[in-house]
């Protein structure tokens, strides 16, 4: 059964929703940025064809119109957590292959690791407010038990694709996180509360 | 029983009379006309060299009886080139349509075959009733980097062609120009135009997928369009338009976040609000009627209503007949 949304809540919900578009739509302008200046850098042709890597997120969804607003903000918050740590593990790998040396890529590559980190923790703060509790990262459960093997070690042209993958689904989830966040904002029309924010019993 | 014969523009053609012998008496006729003998080899017919206006239907009749031995349409044309291909998304995110031409006719019928591919999997393009060459698509899927893959493929009796496109989900939006363009004076405000319009009927959901706008304005004397670019909201007030000169003004649309320009919409023309001069109507009326009474045949200096060369009189009464028609015809109203 929907529960009516307090006014304030809405107007909170509201805020964050444009605010969280704001976000996205600057991720998303840098994020495109770094992918030109990745491709050129890293001696990769702009159109080549990436297979779908493992770990990577993919932003394509079937039926994206019929999404609940609590589907939109988990599967947002999982794919920034998964690119947070795929960011940071480019940023390692750029360390690696460079040195220490203060590159303009790794400088980016670092800006669009933030800007990921705030939108993760922005898409928290939404279901905060849903009164959702916030699904546990998986590396916690890595301190308790064996974990997965480490993965075997990519070559060098290897991570190099890897990342073009990263940055191009990186991008793709940028618009569909403001798409996302648009429908969110919208106010339902018959109990006040958000369209699909509501839970149906 | 009648044939149809499909034959390429420029080749030589050899026509037989159905079962008759080489060597038998028969008539040809085109159309319905008798075609001279010196076509024929024996009872076959020789067209060389064939061009368009060579089809038609040929019959062919037994010498003495006139029996209608063999009849076959023959259709002069040309294997199809390659066809000309174009996919876009008016109505994202809906779906998106593709459409085709052929660069030059073939002058004989030509059957389209399109396939699209998205990864792996094959899709359907509903072909649409109208207009003929054209079909839509259905996104099953949004937000993928995954690329399309259409291709066209294009058949007649003489021959096929095939063009490919390949493009992103997102590259292939384009809006169609916004609707209702209306440009109004704003009274009081002479350097002041209101514009406004409304999204196009096509784009299925502006509340989600908002529309940004590019407006461009110019007097109609002069070529440099001033530019606007509007990020919400479907009005706009010029505020620097040149006082009393009439304006052309367009208006784009673009998905706020991907995509393409649509094309510019229809062209509205406004010129800003001017004030009345009913005080100089009054003064114009009043000159002219001095200058009629008086009787000069000069005409005044700052009309140009002739060329030299319809001058008549000379020195300082001269004057171009068709001023002194205005002057006497003034005259004889006044007297």
């Amino acid at each position: 059964m929907a529960a009516a949304e307090s006014p304030s809540a809405a107007l909170r919900r509201r805020d964050l929703c444009s605010r969280g578009i704001r976000l996205a739509g600057k991720m998303r302008a840098d994020v495109v940025d770094l992918l030109d200046a990745y491709v050129e850098q890293q001696g990769l042709d702009a159109s080549a064809s990436v297979a779908a890597v493992e770990g990577v997120p993919l932003a394509a969804v079937e039926r994206w119109d019929e999404q609940t607003g609590t589907q939109r903000l988990l599967e947002n918050l999982a794919a920034y957590r998964a690119f947070r740590a795929l960011l940071a593990q480019m940023l390692e790998e750029q360390r690696e292959q460079l040195g220490e040396a203060d590159t303009g890529l790794g400088r980016a590559l670092a800006a669009v690791l933030l800007q990921v980190s705030a939108f993760a923790y922005h898409l928290e703060e939404l279901l905060r407010l849903e009164s959702r509790g916030i699904p546990g990262e998986e590396g916690d459960e890595e301190e308790e038990e064996d974990g997965p093997p480490p993965p075997p070690r990519l070559s060098l042209f290897e991570q190099k694709l890897r990342g073009l993958g990263v940055l191009r689904e990186l991008a793709q989830w940028a618009v569909r996180s403001v798409r996302d966040l648009r429908q969110l904002a919208k106010p339902s029309p018959a109990t006040g509360a958000a369209p699909g924010l509501a839970e149906s019993s | 029983e009648t044939h149809t014969q499909y034959e390429r523009v420029g080749a030589d053609v050899t026509m037989k009379c159905g079962s008759m012998d080489w060597d038998a008496a028969v008539t040809w006729t085109a159309n319905g006309t008798d075609i001279d003998e010196s076509h024929l080899n024996g009872s076959y017919l020789i067209l060389k060299n064939v061009d368009l206006s060579q089809s038609g239907q040929y019959s062919c009749y037994e010498g003495s009886s006139w029996h209608l031995k063999y009849q076959t349409n023959l259709r002069v044309g040309t294997p199809p080139k390659e066809p000309v291909l174009m996919c876009r998304s008016n109505n994202y995110p809906k779906g998106f349509y593709c459409s085709w031409h052929l660069p030059t006719p073939t002058y004989i019928p030509n059957s389209f075959n399109i396939s699209v591919i998205h990864g792996t999997k094959d899709m359907v393009c509903e072909k649409d009733a109208v207009p003929k060459n054209r079909c839509h698509i259905r996104y099953l899927q949004l937000f993928s980097t995954v690329k399309y893959k259409v291709t066209l493929t294009v058949t007649n009796p003489l021959g096929k062609n095939f063009t490919t496109l390949t493009f992103d989900e997102f590259a292939i939006v384009k809006p169609d120009p916004p609707e209702s363009v209306v440009a109004k004076p704003v009274p009081n405000n002479p350097r002041r135009l209101e514009v406004s319009w409304q999204n196009p009927s096509s784009w299925p959901d502006p509340e989600s997928f908002p529309l940004k706008f590019f407006l461009r304005y110019r007097p109609l004397i002069l070529d440099q369009w001033q530019h606007v670019e509007l990020s919400d909201g479907t009005s706009h007030t010029i505020t620097d338009a040149y006082a009393g000169k009439e304006y052309i003004i367009q208006v784009a649309a673009k998905d706020n976040d991907i995509g393409t320009w649509s094309d510019w919409s229809v062209a509205v023309h406004a010129t800003p609000w001017t004030e009345e001069p009913k005080h100089l109507t009054t003064e114009a009326q009043i000159t002219e009627t001095t200058s009629a009474s008086t009787s000069s045949f000069m005409a005044p200096p700052t009309t140009k209503i002739c060329d030299k060369g319809a001058m008549v009189g000379s020195g300082a009464m001269a004057v171009c007949w068709t001023a002194g028609l205005v002057v006497a015809a003034y005259s004889v109203l006044f007297i």
